[in-house]
């Protein structure tokens, strides 16, 4: 879970647009949670979008 | 800066799972009902709405939103309460508007003066609604309410996510409209959200890059529900209309990242100031433009035919911009040449390594998942599980969504501190007439009648005109001067 990591919490806090930055940068190329994802993806219901019906907005 | 302030507003979609037909308008209701946050509530001062003035100089008499309006009053009679009870206005102590707008729960930001602020605001407005969710589901048992972040029901239905920014009103309206459609049909490069499938080309398979790309349907047009334009001509600025316009763009994308919401804004943000500056771009404007908005969100790398003679790229019309852009603001701040160096990077990547872009412009994010999927399950683009995984993409919950999935697992940019998302959510941005709005209902919500995006009328009949207060100077004045209200 790289994201709870203070640390890189504050790495990533110098590359907004108003900060001395250099753009931004790209998450570590390893996927620990490639698989957690995977699952989840599997997890979704086939069906999802036919019935997510809405009404049209603006 | 031409462009003092900027603002987003965007409906979200809404569902009850464990119902075979759930009522959006219920539902709405009810999530509304469930925030916890302090408001005023019920207060919005739709007296100092219009939305029938036209930036071409005439007035309609009618919209379509009139007509569905009037359809759902007609239902209302049904209904045991009245229609300001279904918009459940709420104002925010950060200066939001967080209402019902057609069917769907709509959160409007703060007016902000800094594309950080404002995406900033925009992250804060996904928490502020996923937090309603989890309340109503509270009430409701388990995990029956979901709300995405999106703008499609992949069956014609289209929902907005609207970018607004404040102008000059002395920049001739024809110079904008010239100006800003080549840039308005290519921005999807990098801000389109990507969508399984199309609503247009019904035999379309695979993944496109925006999803509003399918309903836009004219150049110029003050409708928003019906001939949806590239660029809305609503001439209602919520400003001194003598000195400002608000541009009113409907045809964005829903983003969950971040990175491509600052992207779209900052660079239309430059754009706006290169054509109030004068700049023109005759080389760059289109045969067919509004045909080529669905063209290139088919294929990025289509050939678009020019108005003059000959062909040009998506790509190579962004690069042209981007090439003014640099001339013009290089150097000048450190958010424009954030935004600078962000905008020339994601082009570069788009020429020559696209691959790269998968982990914060949204339709590549989309496009490398889905095809790791697909691989894994031995299935193509036109499994119906495909256009499920892209609605998933978009859900708020943070144990399903699987935009909110990749975030956890560090695989997308992290624009924004959780600091500065916490701040947007309970604070108005600072130098705003937000923060006057945000102030006054944080201090004083029970001494509120009436509140608006351009003013405060309470209780004792004292009314604060908030129309002429843009700059952070005026704002600071009406701070300064008017303590006892806020």
């Amino acid at each position: 879970m790289e994201m709870n990591d203070p640390l890189r919490r504050e790495e990533k806090k110098e590359t907004g647009p108003d900060r001395d930055d250099s753009g931004p940068s790209s998450p570590e190329p390893s996927r620990p949670g490639k698989d957690s994802l995977l699952k989840r993806m599997k997890k979704v219901d086939p069906k999802q979008s036919e019935k997510y019906k809405q009404r049209t907005g603006q | 800066m031409s462009v003092p302030l900027l603002g987003m507003e965007t409906e979200y979609g809404i569902i009850r799972e464990d119902m075979e037909n759930s009522d959006p308008v219920e539902e709405s209701m009810k999530l509304l009902q469930a925030c916890e946050r302090k408001s005023v509530s019920g207060k919005w001062a739709y007296s100092q709405e219009n939305s029938h003035l036209d930036m071409r100089g005439f007035k309609v008499g009618s919209l379509a939103q009139d007509e569905e309006e009037d359809a759902f009053c007609a239902e209302d009679r049904k209904r045991p309460y009245s229609y300001l009870d279904m918009k459940c206005d709420r104002v925010l102590t950060n200066g939001a508007r967080f209402y019902n707008d057609h069917t769907h729960p709509e959160y409007s930001t703060p007016e902000c003066r800094s594309v950080l602020s404002l995406v900033a605001h925009d992250v804060a407005g996904e928490r502020i609604v996923a937090e309603c969710v989890a309340l109503r589901n509270r009430e409701l048992g388990g995990k029956p309410l979901q709300l995405f972040k999106n703008n499609t029901d992949y069956s014609g239905h289209s929902y907005g996510t609207h970018d607004n920014y404040l102008i000059p009103r002395e920049t001739l309206f024809e110079d904008l409209v010239k100006g800003l459609t080549p840039f308005l049909v290519t921005r999807q490069l990098y801000a389109g959200a990507g969508k399984v499938g199309s609503e247009s080309v019904g035999d379309f398979q695979g993944l496109q890059l925006a999803q509003r790309s399918d309903f836009i349907e004219t150049v110029l047009s003050i409708e928003t529900m019906t001939n949806r334009p590239l660029i809305n001509t609503r001439d209602e600025p919520h400003a001194v209309s003598s000195r400002y316009r608000r541009l009113h763009l409907i045809l964005g994308d829903a983003n969950m990242s971040a990175y491509a919401t600052a992207l779209k804004v900052g660079s239309t943000s430059l754009v706006l100031n290169l054509i109030a500056n004068g700049e023109k771009f005759p080389g760059l404007e289109l045969a067919d433009p509004v045909a080529d908005v669905s063209k290139v969100s088919l294929d990025k790398t289509a050939a678009l035919k020019r108005k003059a003679n000959g062909t040009v790229t998506a790509l190579e019309i962004q690069e042209a911009y981007l090439e003014a852009a640099e001339k013009a603001f290089a150097g000048k701040d450190r958010e424009r040449d954030w935004i600078l160096e962000e905008w020339k990077k994601t082009l570069d990547e788009l020429r020559y390594s696209p691959e790269k872009l998968s982990d914060r412009i949204d339709w590549a994010i989309k496009e490398k998942l889905f095809t790791e999927f697909m691989q894994s399950e031995g299935i193509g683009w036109e499994d119906p599980m495909l256009k499920s995984l892209d609605l998933e993409y978009h859900n708020l919950d943070p144990d399903r969504g699987l935009y909110r999935g990749l975030e956890q697992e560090g695989d997308v940019y992290s624009l924004l501190s959780e600091e500065e998302i916490v701040r947007a959510v309970d604070s108005p941005p600072v130098g705003t007439r937000a923060q006057i709005r945000g102030q006054a209902v944080a201090q004083s919500a029970e001494n509120i009648k009436r509140i608006h995006w351009t003013g405060v009328e309470f209780v004792n009949g004292e009314i604060l005109d908030l129309t002429g207060v843009i700059s952070s100077e005026e704002v600071e004045e009406v701070l300064n001067t008017c303590k006892q209200l806020v």
